[in-house]
């Protein structure tokens, strides 16, 4: 009869058996257990916003065996963090790395809210190049889905067709909105945790604000953009304050790229940046002066 | 201008006619010109029903009926008499097949058929969202479904892609559409006809 639609029905079906095997149940949190993935021998990828401490977590998985697990590291900036079960002979999660999704192909997201698998469906409905979330870390591309969030969603799978993961989902980084992590950003962020048990990031320890420069003050000093960086606030002792930046001077350019926007700075402030001065363009006193500053490690829970 | 008898009367004969439309049947074999049926018995949810046509109408030993809402269904003939020219054709009740096994897997595709807003056979396609674990043999009280379900599909089926019926659907929680599964719904049945016996 219909037997296209038969076997796409079980084709789902499979993937989400096969996919399924590599889903588990981590209960860090009151209420609901979320979802994570074993992605690597022993390391169980999730959501940090779902891993509400840091003590007494244990993991259900696929077979319904539930056993401890030790938290690695979590980045709150891209919502992963990493969970390590000892001794476990679970698969792993099957990565697709090699093709990035294409916006209408056909996705499944898995969950594991408790002790069985859930599965909603939709397509991508956007895939774009790399942003930068609200604290600052870098995704290596934005995809966004069209399908429905229910409970488990976050730390699960996003998987193709053949049930290859494409990304671990979250509703966290896009005010609700769900979104998918990608395997490429996973990958990074599972490797700096397991090595370190926290992600790098480099830190000025500088608040700062949009301000235009005015227009006679552009021409005399021959500056090309209109809009700089006033800093507001210095941390006492960070970063900035011991390279001499001060507050009230206007930053233009930060290691020779015009900054306008804090995720400007943000975006000259990697992981590898740290301990390797940055030249600085500031306007202090009528007069563009360079400085030279060495961003430090920023410390767990602080912003800029 | 119509006398009131005569007003009267066709309103009459169309009623009745009406009536009769109703047990009359399409009775069609092989493609070739179809005849006509009686509805003798329309059968109820075990016994078949029984059509009275001619035995010149047909002429193998089964039938496609035409039921007079349009519903088709095999008949297979019964008895047949040459000389009073007459046939006894048995159809199989029109009822749901209902899937037994496999069981449900998530991911599988679902289609659900319903009368949203007064638009009347609406179909919708979702999959299986989960399908809860057989804990203690217990049944599975609810089929969740990731489609999305207006109130007309209420009381509707839920059905696979090949059409088998797995759940009747009852009400949309969290975005997810749930339906009373089919054995469910069948041991209800079971019971409540043992309560209605004398």
């Amino acid at each position: 009869m219909s037997t296209v639609l038969q076997s796409l029905s079980a084709e789902l079906a499979d993937a989400v058996q096969s996919a399924g095997r590599a889903v588990v149940a981590i209960h860090a949190r009151r209420r609901i257990p979320a979802t994570g993935v074993h992605w690597r021998p022993g390391a169980v990828v999730a959501t940090n916003h779902t891993i509400s401490r840091d003590e007494n977590i244990t993991v259900t998985l696929s077979d319904g065996i539930t056993v401890p697990a030790s938290l690695a590291g979590r980045d709150p900036s891209t919502d992963l963090a990493v969970l390590k079960l000892a001794g476990q002979s679970l698969p792993t999660a099957s990565l697709r790395a090699d093709t990035p999704p294409r916006v209408g192909e056909l996705v499944i997201a898995l969950g594991r809210p408790g002790p069985s698998v859930t599965a909603s469906w939709g397509v991508m409905s956007r895939v774009d190049g790399p942003w930068r979330t609200w604290q600052g870390a870098e995704i290596d591309s934005l995809l966004r889905l069209d399908l429905a969030i229910y409970d488990g969603f976050s730390g699960g799978p996003l998987i193709d067709g053949g049930g290859r993961v494409l990304g671990i989902n979250t509703s966290a980084l896009a005010r609700g909105v769900p979104v998918t992590i990608p395997v490429a950003t996973v990958e990074r962020v599972v490797t700096e945790l397991l090595e370190r048990g926290t992600i790098r990031r480099a830190y000025l320890g500088i608040g700062t604000q949009p301000v235009r420069v005015p227009k006679s003050l552009g021409r005399k000093l021959e500056l090309t953009l209109d809009t700089a960086l006033l800093i507001v606030s210095v941390e006492p002792g960070g970063p900035a304050d011991r390279d001499g930046l001060l507050l009230g001077d206007v930053l233009l350019e930060l290691d020779g790229a015009a900054v306008s926007d804090s995720a400007d700075v943000l975006a000259k402030l990697g992981g590898d940046r740290v301990g390797r001065p940055l030249t600085a363009r500031v306007i202090r006193g009528g007069q563009v002066k360079t400085l030279q500053v060495t961003p430090g490690e920023r410390p767990q829970s602080q912003a800029a | 201008m119509t006398t009131p008898v005569a007003g009267g009367l066709a309103q009459e004969l169309a009623a009745t006619v009406d009536e009769l439309r109703r047990m009359t049947v399409q009775v069609r074999t092989g493609g070739a010109a179809s005849g006509a049926g009686v509805l003798w018995s329309a059968g109820g949810s075990e016994n078949g029903g029984l059509i009275i046509t001619n035995a010149h109408v047909v002429r193998g030993n089964q039938a496609t009926i035409e039921l007079s809402d349009g519903t088709a269904v095999r008949a297979r003939v019964v008895a047949h008499d040459r000389k009073r020219d007459l046939a006894a054709l048995d159809f199989e009740p029109v009822a749901a097949a209902v899937r037994g096994s496999p069981r449900l897997r998530v991911g599988e595709l679902v289609i659900a058929i319903g009368h949203p807003g007064g638009l009347v056979g609406v179909a919708t396609l979702g999959i299986i969202h989960a399908v809860e674990s057989e804990g203690e043999g217990r049944a599975p009280r609810w089929i969740r479904a990731d489609m999305r379900l207006a109130p007309g599909f209420s009381g509707g089926p839920l059905a696979d892609t090949t059409g088998r019926l797995v759940g009747v659907n009852t009400m949309m929680q969290g975005g997810l559409a749930l339906a009373v599964p089919a054995a469910a719904v069948e041991a209800w049945v079971r019971r409540a006809h043992a309560l209605a016996a004398p």
